[in-house]
């Protein structure tokens, strides 16, 4: 028997829209049928009991706290009945039951946001309905995540605070030994340890930085340096280890650091850092890390990149910016996979885009890897360095609208 | 009683009356290998549809508004573009008549093994979620009162004759005749799915225009009467009509309309219509 091959393809392809038009909404178009399981604020469940019938449509409440609201529709007439939460124009369909027969009873569940309602029954199906006013009070935390979502959010905290710890206790034995090398004079192994030390700090910034005295004390660059200021962390024992010549420090001829500044100013950058580190261990810590601070974070390590590292004055003795820059774009990857799930449910094309940009720019700063590190700032060609700053700003835009996304 | 027996009846007849027409031709056509597939699509709907439907009625997440006209309203609109092609497949045949008719009848239909399987399952399906939640609904109110149930489940099988008795009226015209009618008969069946799936859509809010009303005849022909069903189940009439749906009526109705007249009732014997049924040569049955 002969077959007809575009009809076959058109046939199949009849079938993959099928299953596209019967997946999508059902991905997106779900609600908690028992409103207990929903974790709305207030009084938890509400179900209102609405009678239907010839020529009234009485509902047990005229008002209900937002949430998961049921109306248990049953028809009490003889004629088919449809029931309608319509919104305060009385125009637009919030939700809807039809084909309720005399004697049957169905529910319409919706998660209700706070506001004005009218609601109607149609007996018979004809006209504009019965319809009364209905009014949806504020409950407080509800329609916001509820159930999962919720779940979800609090997960990606909770994880998120076991990753903070995790990068201080990293940094602290990492700072231990550099400081140690420092202060014996041992420079090379120094060198070597400074850049993969600060990774675990560079990952972690917006955290440190919301202990606001910490920052500059450790992370503070000699251009920013305010009058009357005093220089200490990590970039003051960067310029003594990568001593510059006058002609890059302003024509002045660069004066080491004796033996003792070293070990006081070493001793200073440890105890900071222990400071960091029993700041975040500290149980109130937690208390300070949900979705918004997680979202801002992802944005504020982003706008870091932007603003330091592509820049290259964030390590302008050592030119180790990429690996800050690698460990910026962690710390806001971190952040951005563990709100992923919710930012999937609620808004998935954000989250397609925020997926193929981070990919992006991993990809670009794939290309200077060396070693376990990065090729120093200086062998980026200033094009190289344009095209990094065009990829850190594509992915800002989007995370900028990370935390907007979770948690409205 | 009654009020349910008239939902299950509409319901039934929309999904049944495509499948009838459907097996119908295939039938004539001497394509009974065919029928197969049609059970296969049929019972595909109504098994996922219960299953469905029961998942919703009865476990923890039920399906928004939103979500379940979208189902609806894209199902039909899915289903349109089959029915048509079926359409525009017996306008070829009819006009093919005299001319080695198997032989053409083959190529269409080994083409369309599995979109007649398809086309099966959304007549059936396009409906059959909602038609399921108002089923379980009724078997959930079993406790005070059967009434609507079994009322619900009696419009059903009316419906079921009903199409039976088209199937049999149908397969007693001659082929020229039934190609001619029946095609012409689902063009307009067609171009009710069509705006109905547009009037889910709006109701949605998918689609706007939901509160500009055409006409509005409920008066005169209340949802709720007997022949408001049959108008709905078998044409998906609505006495109240959106602007946007009469549009798409009419802007499928007049194409589609005319490629099948020309070809069915205009074909080898230029300017005739076709003779009224005659007792004829009668296949199968």
């Amino acid at each position: 028997m002969t077959r007809n091959r575009a009809s076959r393809t058109a046939t199949r392809t009849a079938a993959l829209a099928l299953g596209a038009v019967v997946a999508a909404p059902l991905l997106a178009g779900c609600v908690p049928n028992d409103p207990a399981s929903s974790e709305a604020g207030g009084d938890g469940p509400v179900t209102l009991s609405v009678s239907s019938t010839a020529d009234a449509c009485d509902v047990s409440a005229a008002e209900a706290p937002s949430g998961n609201v049921v109306f248990s529709v049953k028809n009490d007439g003889d004629e088919v009945t449809e029931f309608y939460l319509l919104a305060e124009d009385g125009l637009r369909i919030v939700s809807e039951v039809e084909n309720i027969g005399p004697g049957l009873t169905r529910d319409l569940v919706v998660v209700a946001k706070p506001g004005s309602y009218v609601t109607a029954c149609k007996p018979g199906m004809v006209g504009d309905g019965i319809r009364a006013d209905f009014t949806v009070t504020d409950s407080g935390a509800d329609t916001a995540p509820t159930g999962e979502l919720a779940d979800q959010v609090d997960a990606a905290a909770v994880n998120y605070v076991a990753y903070v710890k995790d990068q201080t206790e990293q940094l602290l034995t990492g700072t231990e030994d550099f400081v140690a090398a420092y202060t014996d004079g041992d420079d090379d192994t120094a060198r070597d340890l400074y850049a993969p030390v600060r990774l675990h700090w560079e990952r972690i910034e917006p955290v440190a930085e919301s202990f606001g005295d910490l920052d500059p004390s450790m992370d503070l660059r000699e251009a920013d340096l305010e009058a009357g200021q005093e220089w200490t962390g990590w970039h003051l024992l960067e310029k003594d280890l990568w001593a510059p010549e006058p002609a890059d420090n302003g024509g002045e001829k660069y004066t080491p650091l004796t033996t003792a500044e070293r070990a006081d100013y070493a001793e200073r950058l440890l105890s900071d850092t222990q400071e960091l580190y029993d700041r975040t261990h500290a149980a109130e810590f937690a208390d300070t890390i949900d979705a918004a601070a997680i979202g801002n974070g992802a944005k504020g390590l982003l706008d870091e990149v932007a603003t330091g590292k592509v820049t290259g004055e964030e390590e302008i003795w050592s030119h180790t910016d990429l690996w800050d820059f690698q460990a910026n774009v962690d710390g806001a990857k971190v952040g951005y996979d563990g709100l992923r799930d919710v930012v999937l449910a609620k808004d998935e094309a954000l989250a397609g885009d925020l997926d193929e940009r981070f990919e992006t720019l991993q990809g670009l700063l794939d290309q200077y890897q060396e070693g376990d590190g990065f090729v120093a700032y200086t062998e980026l060609t200033p094009d190289q360095v344009k095209e990094l700053a065009a990829a850190v700003d594509a992915l800002s835009e989007p995370l900028s609208q990370l935390t907007a996304a979770v948690v409205l | 009683m009654f009020a349910n027996f008239l939902i299950g009846l509409r319901e039934g007849l929309e999904a049944s009356l495509v499948v009838t027409i459907l097996v119908a031709y295939l039938v004539k056509s001497g394509r009974r290998d065919l029928l197969p597939q049609i059970w296969l699509g049929i019972g595909t709907a109504v098994v996922v549809s219960l299953g469905f439907g029961a998942l919703l009625t009865f476990g923890p997440q039920g399906l928004t508004f939103e979500a379940q006209e979208a189902i609806g309203g894209s199902l039909s609109i899915v289903a349109v573009g089959l029915i048509t092609w079926m359409i525009l497949w017996m306008g070829r045949t009819a006009k093919n008549m005299k001319a080695d008719l198997h032989h053409k009848l083959d190529d269409a239909i080994a083409a369309g093994r599995w979109a007649v399987a398809v086309m099966a399952l959304l007549a059936v399906g396009r409906e059959g979620l909602e038609t399921t939640l108002f089923l379980w609904a009724g078997a959930q109110a079993t406790g005070q009162t059967v009434q609507p149930l079994v009322g619900a489940l009696l419009g059903l099988a009316v419906a079921i004759v009903l199409a039976l008795a088209v199937y049999r009226g149908a397969l007693r015209l001659n082929l020229r005749s039934f190609f001619a009618w029946t095609g012409a008969f689902l063009v307009v069946v067609a171009a009710g799915v069509l705006s109905y799936g547009v009037h889910d859509l709006q109701e949605a809010g998918i689609l706007p225009g939901l509160h500009s009303l055409a006409f509005d005849v409920s008066a005169q022909i209340p949802p709720t009467s007997w022949y408001g069903t049959v108008l709905k189940g078998v044409f998906n009439f609505s006495p109240a009509t959106t602007w946007l749906e009469l549009v798409v009526w009419w802007a499928y109705l007049l194409p589609v309309g005319f490629i099948f007249v020309r070809a069915a009732w205009f074909g080898p014997s230029r300017g005739r219509a076709p003779q009224p049924a005659t007792p004829a040569s009668l296949e199968g049955n």
